[in-house]
């Protein structure tokens, strides 16, 4: 009698569709929360959002952001405010995507998106340029530095909502 | 003290606290009680302007007719409270009083304070180079209100980027106004450039001189600004603090040995090296208290110049150290014996110990100092001012006798110090051939004819009697000698006539009472004590050695005249960190470490031994000149080469009396200082204070060890021969010039003054040259095109040319020369 149970059991399961997908020829779909690799992403002139101010390195755990700020201006503006990124970088080695730092950024510059397929044969090339992370400039956006008109951008962080 | 100390109730608990100490302080000194602040600063004049520590205070209720503190039912003592809450930083400790830090009303007056500020305080902190060690941050999260009831969208909007001079930005919108810039530069400095415009909600800070914020210290105000306001032009968004790494270190640059810090973090266009982001002030009150100068500050950038010498040079070529090693084993074997050294002040106390060992080893004997204008270190050894020494103790009743030197320009911090002597009611005395800045804070400042500083103190008693009579009488005495318009027999003789004078009035040999020179460079004293004498240099340019090592000694870049007797050394071997002229002449040039890439010790003016640890990754092959040195020495099989500058140290303390029991463990030991700023409160702005790295050790005087300082004769230096139609021309000293360890600090350039000679206005008249003319002064077999400056500095007879200003080098010492209009 038990014989015949257990083969029931698997009889009822070999009539389920198959939940096996054949990647990478067939990509399951992801979850709005999935989080996969990095982008830096800008305004729609094409000012980049991240003013390089080091939070989201402050806020990894895994210590995996290096952030290096310089001075703007209007003459070669890259981000609003006085201070930019001059170099960003992220050792996807390290990273845990665990969002710490799209909670921490200030200027919701850093965003983790969907991508996920980032293999590598050389250690070097985990690390992740601020070139490699930054979004393409939008249509109608210039792209950075750019030449603006004085005082236009002269603050770093966008204007807020009352926060209460 | 004991007497004088009163008791004070803070939160319930009684605490014994000396009369008169400002209630901020006695709390967090004595109760460890934080009172919050803005605007107060302990090395300030209380203002009660930012009303941040109000606390509910009290008198004990006393029995009008016994005195007895009243009391309770339970025992408890009755209080007479104020109506309202009162700042603490106005108040200072009497008996009986009561102060309550905790209560509801103190904490909703802390809450209404920081909602006020708040609510036209930009939030920008993640670009704000304060975030992170920022007062206003800080004492926000902790005593803040969590929520504002303002509008964010009514905050004031104002320029972010205002320059204060070449060196300071303002950020309008951060400034809280609290005052600590203004009352620094006006209080402690004494250079009142900046001041506060228009009032109420328009208030702002501005300068009022020309060029902005001309000031040596103006950096020591991003330090104290509660908020990030104040930026400096060399850090600015140059990392995060929390992201830097302090390295206890010493100023490199003259003798005061200032305490600093370098901030350093790796960074990507250094090769990924560790890099100094920034130089701040670590406190030691015997030293530097809590201030450094903008010299200290923002002239780092030497130590990662790309001029620096990265490799070995053998004869003209790139070689490697084994190869440039055991050439110079070679060219020593060779000498026979005749080995001669020349070093400078910027090598450490173990650099000159290798070097010494190493010429000595070899049959050398003469160890030579470098520059060749200051002596009289033995001297300051032997009557120097005693251990314990610290320049803010003087105030009234003492005295200070500055003589031949321009104390700001030579060692600012000293100046600052002694600045402060002067309003606590010290006689400060400053003696001159040409008006110097400090004469703004003399009580005093005679002048003597340019050239004889010497003559004047030995006879002070017939030109100054009343000034004698002062000094002499003094509690304490202190004389700062230097050798501006001397040569060095001038020097010899000034130092001497100052020894004597502090031996006759019995000023030596104790705390707060002897002799200090500002000599060039961090380690004047350390060339002393390790036996390199700028007399024995003047010899070995009598009679050139064979081999003459040159240690971080820019001879030519110093001394006009210093080409004719290197032309006859035979070899030079030299080891710098530049390649300088003297790199070029000599056979093998050895690029070795600065202070920032290795550690080791200087010896400060005031014979404090003190530890610089490493910060820099290094520059190319360079090693420290005491590897170096050590090194040469093995490959001749004369030692083991030592591992580490701490072995040296111990070698050298063996060996050396002066340095007995100055091991690094000892020059590391740190203490409790008064005022308490740094650690976790932060209230005092910046997280670079904290002294982690020792407080040095100070060399006692021979006096000091039961040696009879003994008065010798001195020998007075003939008058210069002065013709018709000559001048004397005196070589000054500028802070800020175009030597090779500044001239890399390019965010300075703007403040180093061109090229000038100061001519007295009734010569110029005479000679029809007017301010900014240029002119040719003519020295024997130098002459130099500079313009003339007709302001006031320059006694009648007499030309002030600043030294290090022009590519080539002016005379070292005072000289005779002409002066024509072009």
């Amino acid at each position: 009698m038990n014989i015949i149970k257990g083969f029931a059991t698997t009889f009822k399961h070999l009539r389920e569709e198959s939940i096996t997908l054949q990647y990478p020829e067939q990509v399951r779909p992801f979850q709005e929360r999935f989080k996969g690799r990095h982008h830096l992403r800008r305004y729609d002139n094409g000012l980049e959002k991240c003013i390089g101010c080091s939070l989201c390195s402050a806020a990894c755990p895994a210590d995996a952001i290096w952030v290096e700020a310089a001075e703007n201006n209007d003459e070669q503006r890259f981000s609003p405010g006085e201070r930019y990124a001059k170099t960003y970088e992220i050792n996807m080695l390290r990273c845990i995507f665990c969002g710490y730092c799209e909670d921490a950024c200030p200027t919701q510059a850093i965003e983790l998106g969907h991508e996920h397929q980032m293999s590598f044969t050389d250690r070097r090339d985990s690390i992740f340029t601020k070139e490699m992370l930054i979004d393409a400039v939008p249509e109608g956006g210039q792209p950075t530095p750019q030449k603006v008109e004085a005082g236009a951008f002269d603050r770093a962080i966008p204007d807020m909502p009352d926060p209460k | 003290m004991s007497d004088n100390m009163v008791k004070i109730i803070i939160d319930d608990v009684e605490y014994e606290v000396p009369a008169g100490m400002n209630v901020v302080d006695a709390a967090k000194w004595h109760a460890s009680n934080d009172i919050p602040v803005f605007c107060y600063h302990p090395k300030m004049e209380p203002v009660g302007m930012c009303r941040m520590c109000l606390v509910e205070m009290g008198t004990l209720q006393r029995n009008p007719e016994t005195g007895a503190v009243m009391t309770d039912e339970d025992g408890n003592p009755l209080v007479r409270w104020f109506p309202k809450l009162q700042t603490a930083c106005t108040q200072v400790a009497t008996d009986g009083m009561v102060f309550r830090t905790n209560t509801q009303a103190v904490v909703d007056a802390r809450e209404n304070v920081l909602e006020f500020l708040l609510t036209s305080h930009p939030l920008d902190c993640p670009i704000c180079d304060k975030g992170g060690e920022c007062p206003l941050q800080n004492l926000t999260m902790a005593h803040g209100p969590g929520e504002s009831r303002m509008n964010f969208s009514d905050k004031m909007k104002l320029d972010k980027h205002v320059p204060l001079g070449d060196l300071i930005f303002l950020d309008e919108e951060r400034c809280i106004q609290c005052g600590r810039c203004v009352r620094f530069q006006d209080e402690l400095v004494g250079d009142d450039v900046l001041a506060f415009h228009e009032r109420g909600r328009t208030l702002q800070i501005i300068t009022n001189s020309d060029p902005g914020f001309d000031t040596y210290f103006s950096g020591n105000t991003t330090d104290i600004c509660p908020v990030g306001a104040l930026t400096t032009a060399d850090f600015r968004f140059g990392a995060r603090p929390w992201e830097l790494t302090e390295v206890p270190s010493i100023d490199p640059h003259d003798a005061a040995g200032s305490n600093i810090s370098l901030s350093v973090r790796l960074d990507r266009d250094f090769g990924g090296r560790a890099m100094i982001k920034r130089v701040m002030p670590r406190q030691n009150e015997y030293v530097n208290e809590l201030w450094i100068s903008d010299k200290a500050r923002f002239g780092h950038h030497f130590t990662r110049s790309e001029d620096r010498l990265q490799k070995p040079v053998v004869d003209g070529k790139d070689s490697d150290w084994a190869t440039a090693i055991s050439t110079i084993a070679g060219l020593l074997e060779g000498a026979d014996g005749d080995i001669a050294a020349i070093a400078g002040s910027g090598m450490s106390n173990e650099d000159l110990f290798a070097l010494r060992s190493l010429v000595t080893a070899n049959g050398g004997k003469r160890l030579g100092a470098w520059p060749t204008t200051h002596t009289g270190a033995d001297l300051v050894a032997a009557v120097g001012v005693g251990v314990g020494t610290n320049l803010s103790d003087l105030g009234a009743g003492d005295a200070v006798l500055i003589v031949a030197s321009d104390l700001e320009e030579e060692v600012p911090i000293w100046r600052l110090r002694l600045k402060g002597a002067h309003d606590r009611g010290a006689y400060v005395v400053v003696a001159n051939a040409r008006k110097t800045r400090m004469d703004d804070f003399a009580s005093a400042t005679p002048r003597y004819q340019a050239g004889k500083a010497a003559h004047w103190l030995d006879g002070i008693d017939k030109a100054d009697p009343e000034v004698a009579k002062a000094l002499k009488a003094a509690q304490n005495l202190v004389i700062v000698a230097g050798a501006e318009g001397l040569t060095l027999d001038g020097s010899r003789a000034l130092m001497q006539s100052a020894a004597n004078f502090l031996i006759d009035s019995g000023h030596y040999g104790k705390a707060n009472n002897g002799l200090m020179s500002p000599l060039p460079g961090p380690n004047g004293m350390g060339l002393h004590y390790v036996g390199f004498t700028p007399e024995v240099t003047a010899d070995i340019a009598q009679n050139p050695p064979k081999v003459l090592i040159v240690a971080q000694a820019e001879i030519l870049s110093d001394d006009p005249y210093a080409r004719a007797w290197l032309d006859k050394v035979e070899t030079i071997i030299s080891l710098n960190l530049f390649p300088d002229a003297v790199a070029d002449m000599a056979a093998i040039a050895l690029p070795i470490q600065s202070f920032a890439e290795r550690d080791g010790t200087f010896t400060n003016g005031e014979r404090r031994v003190q530890r610089f640890y490493t910060a820099q990754g290094p520059m190319g092959d360079a090693l420290p000149a005491w590897q170096a040195l050590s090194r040469i020495s093995e490959h001749m099989g004369q030692g083991k080469a030592k591992a580490s500058a701490a072995a040296v140290m111990v070698m050298m303390s063996n060996e050396l009396p002066a340095f007995e029991g100055m091991r690094y463990r000892e020059l590391s030991r740190t203490e409790r200082q008064f005022p308490d700023i740094s650690g976790d409160d932060m209230y005092y702005g910046g997280t670079a204070y904290q002294n982690k790295g020792g407080l040095g050790k100070v060399i006692p005087t021979t006096a000091e060890q039961g040696e009879t300082p003994a008065r010798a004769d001195v020998s007075l230096p003939p008058v210069l021969e002065v013709g018709k139609g000559q001048f004397v021309v005196l070589p000054a000293t500028r802070l800020y010039n175009l030597e090779s360890t500044f001239r890399p600090s390019t965010l300075v350039h703007p403040r180093i003054m061109s090229p000038f000679v100061e001519v007295n206005a009734a010569d110029a008249a005479r000679l029809d040259i007017n301010n900014g003319d240029v002119v040719e002064v003519k020295l024997p077999d130098v002459s130099v095109r500079v313009r003339a400056s007709v302001n006031g500095g320059a006694p009648e007879g007499a030309l002030v040319l600043p030294r290090h200003l022009t590519d080539d080098p002016t005379p070292m010492t005072v000289a005779v020369g002409e002066i024509a209009k072009v």
